[in-house]
Formats: structure tokens, sequence, C-alpha cells
């Protein structure tokens, strides 16, 4: 290839279109100028949203990610631009997403003599990055970004910080791009050899099992595994029970789906895994908020653990056999070993169980004040379960894995590990730019809007076409909701107030709606839905509301609180 | 118990720093780092005494070392046949004819005068683990002034394949 001489600067854009990047979310800044500066020759093959907080633009790289299997990219100036971050980074961690940054830095000679805006953001984030760079030669700058890009997606998908001096950004250099494969000295854990004799081991427990239980978790999304999941559940007549973001790993609407597991999880669910003799996690990795007390999580049933990540093997749970690896791959191999079977002692069981939390169920009844939940399960039946919904944090996001059934992959967007408040609508924007056709809800809270509201400004400009809806308590909910079970209802700086969202929509420059009865809903979403482009919709609901049911932190996952039947609801139709 | 791992990593800046933050952020208990260069160029090796008594989370943690993209391998000789070394210097207040015991402790071979003045003497001691916390628990009988001790260093006897690291570099997948 011939030589060509080009900048920093420009090596970084032509790696980034190298890597098949058409969209960068970002915010310039002192030491990333000479990189904006360039940005011009390639803005026909690169579109650079503007973001108006960089914790939105690692936000956006995530949604974005996360709706297209693609690595997201985001890029921020030095000091407090890359230091804004670090919460997207940690957020994409949590999660597996694969995102890389890029921020500049202050001119080499004046690294470590605290210059302006200097901050050792390669050193700081390595906490909450799979890896990250400060490159000190320009000969390594194609190299390094190449390499961030294979590390982001390979193995257990994550964010890597690129971290790339102002004055390295305008020097000159004979461009060639890295053809060879990228080869690093421990990067990648995936062991590409199946333990035969695990194989096996997994297939007799399978086979021997009289109330086995799938968990399907994040790992099935990643893997793109959904498929053989729903063949493993159907094959063994085995019912699953997905952790947050598992969420549409296997459909909602499949018979031997029983819905989320853990702290808000399914009465059914929850049940079926403390009373199982098997439990087969695939690509999950037995976090708190799904397990209860570990001690007595499932104590009768013996676990087979298929992750591929080998550092999750009996890190919270132990497990009889663990296979390390590929989801898709194992569970490929597994399937054939297994003889079809019914069972359906189990899986009656389980259809009494479901039916007993079904007469609780809060959108089956009529009330004088709108319900969070009855606000889902209409934007549900609304948009005919195929939006894509970024939730945020909080009752809201809990509502929504509980209400709007997803039955396709990736279709829902949230924080789970680390739970961000503030994710949903960057998150969002970034996820229409993969998905230019599709319906996307944010499902969000008063809490968590008002975190990165900012972002709306973001939303106009790009005519991102999202739908905004705020479930407003005027409370930060799910703590009002611990401090009225665990701290006598003294709701200590839970009361929020909010803006008028209409009159800001105005502002803003997008449409805004407010609803406060049930009865307005479908309405109020069809005109919402045919403007192409950002809408806001307010749902005023009541205030006081729970989220049903409930394990609290560290007891059994069968000691769950549900729903009382109210005085108010007892004449009401059920 | 204690978890002894030897790992190999690229020489490269910051590298310890991620040794140090993933150590300090899932809460492992250390006993000594040590790190120095090898035979091969650009390979650093480092030996981790771990402080862990669970089975399970030992294996965590050489999962998780082993995670780090600039760690070539982990190899974990806790149960292997291997030498363990340390080194400490002790400056140590004396009086006359406390010459005579120390003179027993350097006769045993665990220890070497560097200084010897009429009201101090610097010592030298090397050996494992066992004998220079035997020897330290002897010098507490006179006033230890300074006190510092390098860390331990394993090295694995024989040449068997699985206690050999791997150190070639491969492509992620």
């Amino acid at each position: 290839m011939s030589k060509v001489k080009l900048t920093g600067a420009e090596i970084i854009w032509e790696c980034l279109i190298r890597e098949g990047v058409n969209v960068v979310f970002g915010y310039p800044g002192g030491a990333i100028l000479p990189t904006y500066d360039a940005l011009g020759k390639y803005s026909d093959k690169v579109h650079h949203v503007l973001t108006r907080h960089e914790q939105g633009a690692t936000h956006m790289a995530d949604g974005y990610a996360r709706s297209s299997g693609k690595v997201g990219v985001a890029m921020a100036t030095s000091g407090p631009g890359a230091a804004n971050m670090v919460t997207g980074l940690a957020t994409a961690m949590m999660d597996s997403i694969p995102i890389v940054c890029i921020t500049g830095q202050v001119p080499r000679p004046a690294i470590g003599s605290d210059a302006f805006q200097e901050m050792d953001i390669s050193g700081a984030v390595i906490p909450v990055t799979k890896h990250s760079y400060l490159v000190m030669e320009i000969e390594n700058l194609a190299r390094t970004i190449k390499e961030a890009f294979a590390i982001a997606r390979s193995g257990r998908p994550g964010p890597v910080l690129v971290d790339i001096p102002k004055d390295l950004q305008a020097e000159e250099f004979d461009f060639i791009y890295p053809e060879e494969p990228i080869l690093l000295p421990g990067e990648n854990p995936v062991i590409s050899d199946i333990d035969l004799n695990s194989l096996e081991q997994a297939a007799s427990l399978i086979s021997e099992s009289k109330r086995p239980v799938i968990l399907a978790g994040h790992g099935i999304l990643l893997s793109g595994a959904s498929k053989e999941v729903i063949e493993l559940s159907e094959k063994g007549n085995i019912p699953s029970s997905w952790t947050l973001l598992g969420s549409g790993a296997v459909p909602a609407s499949h018979h031997l789906n029983m819905g989320m597991m853990g702290m808000h999880g399914e009465f059914a669910a929850n049940n079926a895994i403390q009373k199982a003799d098997l439990l087969i996690a695939c690509g999950m990795r037995f976090d708190d908020r799904v397990t209860g007390n570990t001690k007595t999580y499932s104590l009768e049933s013996k676990k087979i653990h298929i992750e591929i990540d080998p550092s999750e093997i009996n890190k919270n749970v132990p497990v009889d056999v663990a296979l390390v690896g590929d989801l898709k791959l194992i569970l490929s191999k597994l399937i054939p070993l297994l003889k079809k079977r019914q069972n359906s002692s189990w899986t009656d069981k389980i259809e009494d169980w479901r039916k007993e939390s079904q007469s609780r169920d809060i959108i089956n009844m009529n009330t004088e004040m709108l319900y969070g939940a009855q606000v889902i399960s209409d934007i549900w039946k609304e948009t005919n379960g195929d939006a894509i919904v970024v939730s945020d944090v909080g009752q809201h996001q809990m509502l929504e894995a509980q209400y709007y059934k997803h039955d396709e992959p990736n279709t829902l967007l949230t924080s789970g590990g680390l739970g961000t408040m503030g994710f949903s609508l960057p998150a969002a924007i970034g996820a229409s730019f993969s998905n230019r056709d599709k319906d996307i809800w944010v499902i969000v809270g008063d809490g968590s809007i008002q975190m990165t509201i900012t972002e709306l400004a973001t939303a106009v400009q790009e005519n991102a076409n999202i739908k905004i809806a705020i479930i407003n308590n005027g409370y930060l909910g799910m703590v009002r909701q611990w401090q009225q079970l665990f701290y006598d209802s003294r709701y200590s700086e839970t009361p929020i107030s909010s803006p008028d969202y209409v009159k800001l929509s105005e502002a803003y420059g997008m449409k805004g709606f407010r609803v406060k009865s049930r009865t307005e809903i479908s309405d109020t979403m069809k005109e919402a839905q045919n403007i192409k482009g950002p809408v806001l919709i307010e749902f005023v609901v009541e205030q006081h509301d729970m989220v049903y049911p409930m394990v609290a932190a560290g007891a059994d996952l069968d000691e769950m609180i549900s729903r009382p039947v109210h005085e108010q609801f007892k004449d009401a139709e059920m | 118990m204690k978890q002894t791992l030897i790992l190999f990593m690229q020489d490269e800046p910051g590298v310890l720093n991620r040794i140090a933050s993933l150590v300090r952020r899932r809460n492992f208990n250390i006993d000594s780092i040590v790190a120095g260069r090898t035979e091969k160029n650009g390979i650093t090796r480092m030996t981790l005494v771990v402080n862990e008594p669970n089975k399970a989370k030992r294996k965590t943690i050489y999962n998780n070392l082993k995670k780090l993209v600039d760690v070539y391998d982990v190899v974990d000789a806790s149960n292997e046949n291997c030498h363990i070394r340390e080194h400490a210097l002790v400056k140590v207040s004396i009086k006359p004819g406390d010459f005579k015991e120390i003179e027993d402790l350097v006769a045993k071979g665990n220890c070497r005068v560097l200084d010897h003045e009429p009201e101090l003497m610097i010592l030298e001691l090397s050996g494992n683990e066992v004998t220079v916390e035997e020897s330290i628990g002897f010098l507490k009988k006179f006033k230890i002034l300074e006190l510092l001790r390098s860390g331990k260093m394993a090295m694995i006897s024989g040449n068997q394949k699985k206690n050999r690291p791997v150190l070639v570099r491969s492509e992620p997948k």
C-alpha cells in the first residue's frame, strides 16, 4: 500500500472509517481541536452528533451499540470532558457493551505538569474499562485504534478508551493502515474447544432433571443465541426466566417463558428457581439482584453455568458444571446430546403459580388515579409490542420489565448492572441512528429525565425519532419505596419537583403532551407517533405506588412481598 | 492459606497500575508483590502472594488477573514444588556483647552483616518465607531501628509443560 502523509487527527478518522464507524457522538474542546478540525474532510463518511454533555455522548454510543451490535464511538476533550465520560464507561463495562471513547490529552511535553485541563484519564478509567491507552508515539496511533476496536468487541465485550495528546494529533506521519491481524498478549480468554466431558455431564444432568429452569441472560443477546436457547427450552420442555438484560432473549409470549427473575421478578419464576432441581444459566452472572440471599438460593438444584468469562464461574454461586466459551457454539453442541421430552407436572405447577399472581395485577383494575404499570402496559399495546424501548433506572424500569412484553432480542435497552439514572434519553438518541425506521420509546421517571434532560436539545437538533414517556410520580420513586418499606416512611429528600414538561418541550422546539387519565393514553400516543422526530409525553401517575412483587435486598428469593389488596380496589372490577 | 501467583506481563507503562487497581477493586488481600525484568525482552514477571482461604475465590483471582489485556499468562504456584525467596534489610541497635548472638544467626547462613558499627548493625536476611520470618523474630530481642522486606519471589522447580507460561500473542475472537 502506498504511503500517504497524514496528520494524527486524519489518521484517527481514517481508522474510525475503516472500523465501519459512520456516526460519532462527541463534544469538542481544546485538546481535541485538531481532530475536530480534520472532521470537515470526512463529513461525507462520518456524521458527528454534537451532544450537550460528554456523559450523554457515552450513553449515545452505548445505546447505538446495544441496538445495532456494532461498536459505538464517543469523543471528548481532555480533563473535564474526559472525566464526564467515566459514568458512561462504567455503565458500558457493567453491561458488557462495546464502545470506544477517544479523548484529547494535553500536548506530550505538558503531560505531568498539571497543565490546563490535564487529567490522567487513561489511568482513571482502568477500573471501568476493558482496557485504556495513552498514545505517546504517532507510529502507534493506527495500531492502537485498531486494537481498541478489537478489544471492545472480542470475548465478553466492553468499553475501551484511547487518549491522544493534542500535539500528536497535529503531527504528520506516513500513514499505513495495519492490515495484519491484531495480536494481543492476554486479551482473549475465550476457549473455543469445549470440554467434551463437561458437555456430556451437562447433557446427563439435563436428562435426569425433573424440575429444570433456564436462566436467560444478556449473554444470549451478545452471542446471538436466542434460537438455540428456545430450542433447548422446547426440546427439554424446560421453562425459562430472564434477567433484566436478558429481556427478549426468549420471546415474552413463549409458552415456556415465565418472565423476569429476581428482586422484582415474577412470583412463578422466583418460586420455580427456588424449587428447581436444575438451573441452566445461560450468559448471566448471578447478580445479587437476581439471586437474593445466596446462602438460600436454589438449594436443591444442580447448576450448569454456560458463560464466556471464566472469572464469572463460581463467583457468586457455586456451580456443578461450567461450560466456558461462546454460548451459541456450546448450545449447538449440547442440544444434539439431548432427547426430546415432556414433563408436564413441573410446567403445570408453574402454571398454577402464574395464575395465583395475576389476580393482584394492577393493570386489570379500574383506578381513580393513573398507575405507572397501566401506562406501560398501554404503551406496549399501542406499539404492538415491537418498539425499541429504552428505560431508565427506577420504578418505571421495573414496571417496563414487567409490563412491556419483548418478543425480540435487543429491543430493551437499559442500564442494568450500574443502574445509571439519566441513561435513557441519550441512549435512545444513540439507538435512533441504527434504527431509523423503528419506533423508539423512552420510558423514564421524573427523577431520571432531569439528570440528562439537556440532551433534549440534541434530540431536536438531530430530529431523532424518539418518543419520551415520562412517568411522573413526583418522587424518586424507587428510593421512596425503600424508605416506605425499610426506613419507616421517612421520605428524606425523595419528593422532587419538575419543570412544566409541556412548556419545556416547546422551549426546546418539540411537541409535548400531558396525560392524566387512562382514557387519554391511546389518542395521545397515536398523535405522538404521527410526528416524525422527538415528542415528549408526561404521564402524571399515582404518587405512592410501589413495584410488586419485591424481594428485599438480601432476603430469600421466594420471600416475596406481594401487592396488598387495597381497600379502594375491593369493590373495583377485577 | 496463601496463594502464590506468577504473572507474565507486557513491560509497559501502567501495567503495575492495572494490577494494583484490580487487586484493590476486587478486594484481594495481598501479602506481597514483587516485579522485575526477565530473560525475555519486553516481559515483566511478577510474584503475587494473596491471603485467600476460599478455593473458589482463589480461582476467581486467577481468572481476573488473566483477563487483563497486558497479562500474557498467570501460573498458580500454590500447590507446586517451588522455591520462594525473600530479602530483608534490618538495622538494629546493639550493645557490646550482643554481637555474639547475631554471629550465631550469621553462622546459620541466612544473614549477612552489611554494616557493623559500635552501636548498630545493618543485616541482610534472605531465605524462604519461614527463615526470613524466623530471623526477624529472633532480631526482635534487639531494638529494630528500620526493617524492610522485598516481598516474595517464586520459581517452580523442574521444567514441566503445565507450569510454562504461554508467552504468545493471540488474536482476539
